[in-house]
């Protein structure tokens, strides 16, 4: 059950390039979230910042009492955030909502791929994976280095990590490297945050070798509960994308199969 | 403690607060009570399939939000076998709104969905994201009276007549649908709009246009609510830019009997039940015994109140 409240936040600074962290307490929402679920903040002082914003969760703390959401500085809502809620401000939040991510049964080792601030959904997965024994191989790209967010997260976890940045390596995706690996590593599932390119080249992998794979995807939200249909994307409703549907993001997702958000001729 | 009741045509609300239709699903039950609701009120219900409007379907503004969800829709079957089950679980009465191109449309889809554990119809003749250009039967009184007419013949059920404020003659409108046999008024809708992102020189609605709610609306719906309380002596529910119980406290006063809520709720997923506690504190330290006391109660004339006399321009 999602819970709404005025959570003290505990921290907000910059983390690395465009990235802030903000930390909460949450003892209710951190407690409850699973990975890919997603909070609602609401931020004001702002003439047109009406909306909350919703952000997938970074991290959760250790004893589950604290939630950290990574934010991009991109508009005046994101610039309010950095501003108007400093370690001791109390801010309004909904949450966990949405459906996150399915780590199948027995899996033993996963690829999780993201690129800019979709890097960001992808720590609490790999928190969750390593917990139950699961091998994790990370494949982060960035526009430079600087805005790898999370790198640190995998050294912490001792996972493989792959990095590309259109600074340091212009043209290819990172899933190039992942596409060179399936011979030699049988993974289990596919997580794919970011980029609607890597979320086709991921699904292709999918295809084939035959493994599950998820995206987590973004829209603008009104509610954030399904209850405007506003935050919809066009959906396959079968793996052959002979008929679409428009599903709410919201709580639909924002993880769905890559082959519901992929078009049938990827 | 206020009585809170309301009574609209021949049905009595526990309150005065009630969802706007298109901002309310059963999702809402996970963060509220829906029984502390006066009513609810579904999405608008077509008879045909309607998938939804183009990408993006929504967009903040200062003081609101611009809509072209485009009213996806199920069917009536669908509302028939699934959605109206699931409602009979909630007490508060049940609001069905309805959409249809033709007047003829309405009153057959009136008629369908007129069922048992239906407590009224709303007929939504005001979305501006259903026709070309956001035209809609309530611009004018002429299509008003022949769409309320046909479906006053079609249904035994109070007929609530949501209008636009996309008008420049609203109270003619809601004489229209007085004299045609509707049973109460809703007023209003959205207010036809648009946005442009100036770095992308693109729409920020898939629809191009579409509808503003939320707080910018609410002087503008309120002169209009006005503006009908003043024509007709149909009940009228005020909707338009509530986000506090004071904002619904000068509905009341303009001549609102109940009010709906719809935007706030997106901000604030329990802005309905904090307007009935507030409504009701209100009316505590105003020594109201009942919340319809406020119907209309707005003051033209010169006062001896201490705190309001200063405020009275001298005659």
């Amino acid at each position: 059950m999602p819970c709404q409240q005025e959570a003290l936040v505990t921290a907000n600074y910059p983390l690395t390039g465009d990235y802030w962290l903000v930390e909460i307490d949450s003892p209710e929402i951190a407690g409850s979230l699973r990975p890919g679920q997603f909070v609602n903040i609401r931020v004001s002082g702002g003439p047109s910042t009406f909306f909350r914003r919703p952000f997938s969760v970074y991290r959760v703390s250790a004893d589950r009492t604290r939630l950290q959401v990574a934010y991009k500085l991109v508009g005046e809502g994101t610039r309010l955030m950095s501003t108007t809620l400093p370690a001791g401000a109390r801010c309004d939040i909904i949450g966990p909502l949405g459906k996150g991510f399915s780590i199948p049964p027995r899996a033993r080792r996963i690829a999780v791929v993201g690129r800019g601030i979709g890097i960001a959904a992808l720590p609490t997965l790999m928190d969750e994976a390593v917990g139950q024994g699961i091998e994790v191989h990370g494949f982060i790209s960035a526009r430079d280095p600087a805005n790898l967010v999370a790198a640190d997260i995998f050294s912490e976890h001792g996972c493989s990590l792959i990095t590309h940045t259109d600074t340091e390596q212009p043209g290819g995706l990172v899933t190039d490297h992942l596409s060179a690996l399936l011979s030699q590593i049988p993974f289990d599932a596919f997580y794919v945050c970011g980029s609607n390119r890597l979320v086709r080249a991921v699904h292709r992998m999918a295809l084939r070798t035959g493994v599950p794979a998820e995206a987590a995807m973004e829209q603008h939200m009104a509610c954030g509960f399904g209850d405007c249909h506003g935050c919809v994307i066009e959906v396959n409703k079968d793996m052959l994308g002979t008929s679409k549907a428009f599903r709410e993001v919201c709580h639909h997702g924002p993880v769905f199969n890559t082959w519901e958000v992929v078009d049938g001729r990827a | 403690m206020t009585d809170l009741s309301v009574r609209i045509g021949g049905l009595t609300l526990p309150n005065p607060v009630m969802p706007a239709s298109g901002t309310f699903a059963e999702g809402l039950a996970q963060a509220i009570d829906l029984n502390r609701l006066g009513a609810l009120v579904t999405k608008t219900i077509t008879r045909e399939l309607r998938a939804g409007n183009p990408l993006p379907r929504v967009a903040e503004v200062a003081g609101g939000m611009l809509n072209a969800i485009g009213i996806p829709s199920k069917g009536v079957a669908y509302f028939r076998d699934v959605t109206l089950p699931l409602y009979r679980g909630w007490s508060p009465p049940l609001v069905v709104s309805i959409s249809a191109p033709t007047a003829e449309g309405f009153a057959e889809l009136a008629a369908e969905i007129s069922l048992p554990g239906v407590a009224a119809i709303e007929a939504n003749i005001s979305c501006p994201n259903i026709e070309e250009d956001g035209r809609a039967f309530a611009m004018k009184p002429a299509s008003t009276a022949i769409v309320v007419r046909q479906l006053r013949a079609a249904t035994a059920l109070p007929l609530w007549v949501k209008l636009t404020p996309n008008t420049g003659e609203i109270a003619e409108v809601a004489k229209a649908a007085e004299a045609e046999g509707a049973d109460a008024l809703v007023c209003a809708n959205t207010i036809l709009a648009m946005a442009i992102d100036p770095h992308s020189f693109k729409p920020r609605l898939g629809n191009l246009l579409g509808g503003l709610s939320g707080p910018a609306i609410k002087p503008i719906v309120l002169r209009q609510l006005y503006q009908c309380a003043r024509a007709v002596r149909l009940p009228i529910i005020g909707c338009g830019g509530i986000m506090t119980a004071l904002d619904a406290v000068e509905y009341l006063l303009a001549g609102a009997v109940a009010v709906q809520i719809g935007t706030a709720t997106f901000l604030d997923s329990a802005a309905m039940p904090n307007i009935i506690d507030g409504l009701d504190r209100f009316c505590d330290a105003r020594g109201l015994a009942s919340v319809s006391e406020l119907t209309g109660a707005i003051r033209h004339e010169e006062t001896d109140e201490e705190d309001l006399s200063w405020l009275s321009p001298p005659t």
